[in-house]
C-alpha cells in the first residue's frame, strides 16, 4: 500500500475542486498582474500614466545595491532552506519512528520558532549573537533563517511521514536492505513530496523575512525585504516591480528549461 | 521516480553552491573588514533611506578614494532596538534629537574631534540652540530640523482652515488620515491646545487626548506613517498629516501645484536629525571626514535640493541651492522639538492606547 | 516502532543540537528579560521584577486580542477551505510540479509590493471598485480598505500557499482508490469525502490550520498597511512594546504567553491527531484488513 499505487491519477473530473484550485490561482496572481502593469507606468505612484521602460531602464543600469540584496536573499534562503530541510526531515523520521532519550524534548522544541513572535526572536538572537561575540552578518542572517524554517519543514515532512506504512521499510529490512539502503530506496521517494514542499516553504520564508534580518543582519548584508522595507516611509521605488517582473520570468523560465532537461534524462534513461 | 532523483540532487546542488557561496562572502567580508579597518576605506552609514544624496556619496567616495556602504532604518525606534541590542560594525548613525539624548546619556555615542571637522563653524546657532541635549555638538552635529505638516489635495477640498483643525472638519469625514505617530499626534494635539509638545502635565495632556479622541479621530481613516503619501497620491484621502518630502516623492511634478503643503502657524512637534559616531565604530577617521564633507555648502545643498527642505541648520548652503523649499524656515518657528520623555514616557503610552487600541 | 536509539539519535540529534544552540538559547534570554526591570531607554536591568506580568493585565489587551482572535479565525477557516479543494485537485493533476510552482512562485516576490498591489486593487479609485462600476454593479465606491474586511482579505491571500502546501504533501500520499472503493459501495460523493478522505489527511489539516492559524495570529505588517483605526492587532502591541514603548520586558512577557497558549494548543492538536491514528490502527488490526 505504499504511494506508487495511489496516485491513480486518471484526468478525475473533480471539476468543483479544479475550479477552486483556478479560482485560487487567479486570485494569487491578481496583484501581480497589477505589479507587472505598473511596471510600465511612467509614474511613480501606483497609476497608470504613460507607457515607459525607464524603471526597467533603472533596474539594469542603476541598481547595484538593489542587486546587491538580491543575491544576498537568493543565496540565504537557498542554503538556510536546504540546510533545514535536510535536518527537519531527519528529525522528522528519528522522532516518528524510533524511541530515544531526548525525543520529546526535540518535539516540544521543533515548533517554537513558528510559534514565537517574530520581533522577539530577533532581539533575542541579537542579543545571543553580541553576547556570544558573533559578528553579525550574512552567516548569523543565515543561521536565523534556518532556525525559524526547521518548524515549518519538520512538521510537513511529519505529516506526510504519517500517512507512511513503516512495514515497507520492515519488508526492505526484511529482504537485506541496510538501513541507509532503506532510508534512500525506500524513505525518501514516499517523502519526497514532503521534503520539497518543506523547502519551497522555506525559501519562500526566508525570502519575505523582514524583522528577524533587520536585527540579526551586519552592516552591509542587506536582504532584499530589508531593502525595500526600508522604503516604506519614503516611498518604495517602482524598480521593485520591474525586478519583481523579472523574477517571475527567470523562475519560469529556468523551470522550464529544467523540466525539459528531466525529461530528456528521464527519457533517456 | 527517477526525475524525482535527478530533481533533489538540483536542488541539493544549488543548496550546496550556495552554502559555499555565503561562507565565502562571509568570510570574504570579514577579512575584508579586518583589513579594511586598518586600512580605512570602508565606511558604513546607518540612516533614514534616501536621506543621504547618492550624488553626495559618489563625490565623496571619488574625493577619498574609498567605499561607503549603507544600511537603513525606516523609524528612530527600529535603529535605537538595533544598537541597544548589540548591533555594532555602524561609523555614522542619524538619530532624531530624543535618541541623541538617549544615545548621549546611553553612553552610546563618541566624541567629536573639533580639529577634523571645521565645516562646523556653518552651522546654524538657532540649529545649536534648539539642541538642549548638545549645543556645542560634543557628540552630536545637526544634519536637518524639520517637522511634519499638513498636505492638502486642493482640488478636492474647499475652503479649510489652515491649522490642526482641519481634523476636526467633519466635512472630510473619512478622506483624511493622522500620522500613526504618538508624539507627531499628541504633540499637534497640544500645540493646537496652546501647550508645549513636550507637556507632563496630565490636565493639558487629558484635554489633548479628548481632543483626538473625540473630534480628530472620528473624521480620519486611519493612523498611517507609511502609506499616507500613496494614499494621498492616489487621492484615496484629501488631506493627510505627514512629510512633506514624501507626499511630493510620490505625486508627478505636474501635479505639485494641486497640493497645499503647510506648517500650522500655531506650531507643533519638531525633529532635529543629527549625525554621530557610535563607540563601536571601527572608522572613526573616515566617519569625521565624511560628516565634515557633508556641510561642505555646495555638498550640503545638493541634500537640501534632493529633498527640497529649507536650509534650517546650514548658513551658508542657500546659496548653492537650485530648488524651492517647500516650506520655510520661518515656518518652523512656532515649533518646538520632540524631547525624550523618559520616565515620563508611560504617561503618555497610556493616554495613547486609549486612542490606538480602542475601537 | 519501537525502534533502536541510536538511530533516532542520529536522525534527530542534528535538529535536537541546531535548536538548542540557536533557539534555546534566545529562548532563556526572552524568559529572564520578561521577569527583569525594564532598562529606561530599552534592554533591561539587572534587577528581578514580575512588573511586565501584572502590566499583561490591562484590558485594551485583552481587547486586542480579542480582535485578533476573530480576525485570526476567521481568516484560517476561510483559508482552509479554499486551500482543501486546492490541495485536492493539486494532488490529484497530473501536473503536480506545475501547479506547485504557481502557487508558490508569486509569494517570492516582495511581500511589501504584493500588499501595496493589494492597496491599489481596493482603493476607492483602484481597480475593484473601478471594475464594479463599469459593470454599473455600483455607482459610489465601496470601502474595500482600511477596514477589517481588507485585513482579513490580504491576511486570506498571504496565507493561502502555507495552507495548501500541507494538505497537499498529504492528499498526494493518500490512496484515491478507497475513494473509489467507498463510491462503488454506494456512497455519495459528498460522504465519501467526509468519511474516507478526511479523516485520513488529518494530519495534513492540522498542519496546514497551524501553518496558517499562528503566523495569522502573529501578523503584523498586514494589519498596519491596509487596516484602519481598529484593526490593531497582538503582533502591532509586541513591536510597539520592543521598539516605541522600549519596554522589553513586557514584550517578552506578552509573547511567552501567547507562545504558551499555542504550544498548548498545537501539542493538543497533534497529540489528538496521534491519538486517533493509533485508534484507527488497532481498528483496522482488529477488523483484519491488515
Amino acid at each position: 500500500m505504499n504511494s506508487a499505487s495511489s496516485h491513480t491519477r486518471t484526468r478525475h473530473r473533480a471539476t468543483f475542486s479544479n475550479t477552486v484550485l483556478i479560482l485560487v490561482i487567479l486570485f494569487l496572481f491578481l496583484p501581480l498582474f497589477v505589479i507587472i502593469t505598473y511596471s510600465f507606468s511612467a509614474s511613480k505612484s501606483m497609476e497608470f500614466t504613460t507607457f515607459s521602460l525607464k524603471w526597467y531602464h533603472q533596474l539594469f543600469f542603476d541598481s547595484d545595491e538593489l542587486w546587491r540584496a538580491f543575491l544576498n536573499s537568493a543565496v540565504i534562503a537557498l542554503s538556510s532552506a536546504a540546510v533545514a530541510t535536510v535536518i527537519a526531515s531527519g528529525a522528522a523520521i528519528g522522532i516518528m519512528w524510533y524511541r530515544f532519550l531526548g525525543r520529546q524534548y526535540i518535539q516540544i522544541l521543533s515548533f517554537l520558532p513558528m510559534v514565537l513572535p517574530e520581533v522577539i526572536i530577533g532581539i533575542s538572537m541579537l542579543i545571543f549573537f553580541s553576547a556570544v561575540r558573533l559578528s553579525l552578518g550574512l552567516v548569523t542572517i543565515f543561521i536565523a533563517h534556518t532556525t525559524f524554517n526547521l518548524p515549518f519543514v519538520y512538521l510537513l515532512v511529519t505529516a506526510r511521514l504519517d500517512e507512511f506504512d513503516f512495514s515497507t521499510v520492515e519488508a526492505a529490512r526484511d529482504l537485506g536492505a541496510t538501513e541507509a539502503q532503506s532510508l534512500v530506496k525506500v524513505v525518501i521517494p514516499s517523502i519526497l513530496p514532503g521534503m520539497l514542499s518543506g523547502f519551497l516553504m522555506a525559501v519562500t520564508m526566508s525570502l519575505e523575512d523582514f524583522v528577524i534580518t533587520f536585527f540579526v543582519s551586519g552592516p552591509g548584508s542587506a536582504t532584499l525585504p530589508l531593502y525595500v522595507y526600508s522604503m516604506i516611509r519614503y516611498g518604495v521605488s517602482p524598480v521593485i516591480n520591474a525586478l519583481s517582473f523579472v523574477l517571475i520570468l527567470s523562475i519560469m523560465l529556468i523551470a522550464f528549461t529544467l523540466r525539459r532537461f528531466l525529461k530528456t534524462i528521464a527519457a533517456s534513461s | 521516480m527517477n526525475h524525482h532523483r535527478t530533481l533533489i540532487s538540483y536542488v541539493l546542488f544549488t543548496a550546496l553552491f550556495s552554502f559555499l557561496l555565503l561562507f565565502t562572502t562571509g568570510c570574504s567580508k570579514e577579512k575584508e573588514s579586518g583589513e579594511s579597518s586598518k586600512a580605512d576605506n570602508t565606511l558604513y552609514l546607518f540612516n533614514w533611506t534616501y536621506y543621504t544624496p547618492e550624488s553626495v556619496i559618489e563625490a565623496f567616495e571619488k574625493e577619498y578614494g574609498v567605499k561607503v556602504v549603507l544600511d537603513y532604518f525606516a523609524s528612530n525606534e527600529d535603529m535605537f532596538a538595533k544598537l541597544k541590542g548589540g548591533g555594532s560594525g555602524y561609523d555614522v548613525v542619524f538619530p532624531s534629537q530624543d535618541y541623541a539624548e538617549i544615545m548621549i546619556r546611553e553612553k552610546m555615542a563618541a566624541p567629536l574631534d573639533h580639529e577634523k571637522l571645521d565645516n562646523l563653524r556653518y552651522i546654524s546657532p538657532l540649529a545649536r540652540q534648539k539642541a538642549t541635549y548638545d549645543p556645542d555638538m560634543v557628540y552630536a552635529v545637526p544634519y536637518y530640523m524639520g517637522a511634519s505638516g499638513i498636505a492638502v489635495m486642493k482640488n478636492s477640498v474647499e475652503d479649510y482652515p489652515r491649522d490642526w483643525s482641519i481634523f476636526s472638519d467633519s466635512r472630510f469625514r473619512n478622506r483624511m488620515s493622522m500620522l500613526d505617530d504618538m508624539r507627531e499626534v499628541m504633540g499637534a494635539a497640544l500645540a493646537h491646545l496652546g501647550y508645549s509638545v513636550n507637556s507632563l502635565d496630565p490636565d493639558e495632556l487629558e484635554k489633548a487626548t479628548r481632543l483626538v479622541n473625540g473630534q480628530w479621530k472620528p473624521n480620519i481613516v486611519k493612523f498611517d506613517a507609511e502609506g499616507f503619501a500613496k494614499a494621498f497620491s492616489s487621492g484615496e484621502f484629501s488631506v493627510v498629516h505627514g512629510y512633506g518630502e514624501a507626499v511630493f516623492e510620490e505625486i508627478e511634478e505636474e501635479r505639485w501645484d494641486d497640493v497645499d503643503f503647510f506648517l500650522p502657524e500655531e506650531g507643533g512637534p519638531m525633529y532635529l536629525d543629527s549625525m554621530m559616531i557610535p563607540v563601536t565604530a571601527r572608522h572613526v577617521e573616515l566617519a569625521h571626514l565624511f560628516i565634515n564633507f557633508i556641510h561642505r555648502p555646495e555638498m550640503y545643498a545638493q541634500f537640501l535640493d534632493r529633498f527640497r527642505f529649507p536650509s534650517t541648520v546650514h548658513t551658508e548652503a542657500e546659496q548653492y541651492r537650485t530648488t524651492e523649499p517647500i516650506y520655510s524656515s520661518d515656518a518652523l518657528a512656532a515649533y518646538e522639538l520632540k524631547m525624550d520623555l523618559g520616565e515620563n514616557l508611560p504617561l503618555y503610552d497610556n493616554l495613547w492606547q486609549t486612542i490606538r487600541y480602542d475601537d | 516502532m519501537k525502534r533502536s536509539s541510536r538511530l533516532g539519535i542520529t536522525y534527530a540529534g542534528p535538529m535536537g543540537l541546531w535548536l538548542t544552540i540557536f533557539f534555546l538559547t534566545p529562548l532563556f534570554i526572552i524568559i529572564l528579560y520578561s521577569v527583569l526591570k525594564k532598562g529606561l531607554y530599552g534592554g533591561v536591568e539587572g534587577t528581578f521584577s514580575l512588573a511586565a506580568y501584572r502590566q499583561l493585565v490591562n484590558p485594551a489587551f485583552a481587547r486586542v486580542l480579542f480582535r485578533t482572535l476573530i480576525v485570526a479565525v476567521t481568516a484560517t477557516v476561510i483559508t482552509m477551505t479554499l486551500a482543501l479543494p486546492c490541495g485536492y485537485a493539486m494532488a490529484r493533476s497530473r501536473h503536480q510540479s506545475f501547479f506547485l510552482g504557481l502557487v508558490i512562485v508569486p509569494f517570492w516576490t516582495n511581500s511589501l509590493i504584493r500588499i501595496y498591489a493589494w492597496i491599489a486593487i481596493l482603493s476607492s479609485k483602484g481597480f475593484a471598485n473601478e471594475l464594479l462600476k463599469q459593470l454599473h454593479i455600483i455607482d459610489q465606491s465601496l470601502p474595500l480598505i482600511y477596514n477589517q474586511g481588507a485585513v482579513i482579505t490580504v491576511l486570506v491571500y498571504m496565507y493561502i500557499p502555507f495552507a495548501i502546501l500541507p494538505l497537499f504533501t498529504t492528499i498526494d500520499s493518500f490512496d484515491f482508490q478507497l475513494l473509489e472503493a467507498a463510491r462503488d459501495l454506494g456512497a455519495s460523493r459528498f460522504t465519501s469525502i467526509t468519511r474516507v478522505l478526511l479523516p485520513n489527511i488529518r494530519s495534513g489539516i492540522i498542519t496546514s490550520g497551524v501553518f496558517t492559524f499562528i503566523p495569522i495570529f502573529g501578523a503584523y505588517t498586514v494589519p498596519l498597511l491596509v487596516g484602519g483605526k481598529d484593526s490593531y492587532m497582538i503582533g502591532n502591541i509586541i513591536v510597539d512594546q520592543v521598539t516605541k514603548t522600549r519596554n522589553w520586558p513586557l514584550a517578552s512577557a506578552i509573547s511567552l504567553i501567547i507562545t504558551l497558549i499555542s504550544t498548548v494548543g498545537v501539542m493538543w492538536m497533534l497529540m489528538a491527531g496521534a491519538q486517533e491514528k493509533r485508534e484507527r490502527s488497532e481498528s483496522l488490526r482488529k477488523a483484519g484488513t491488515r
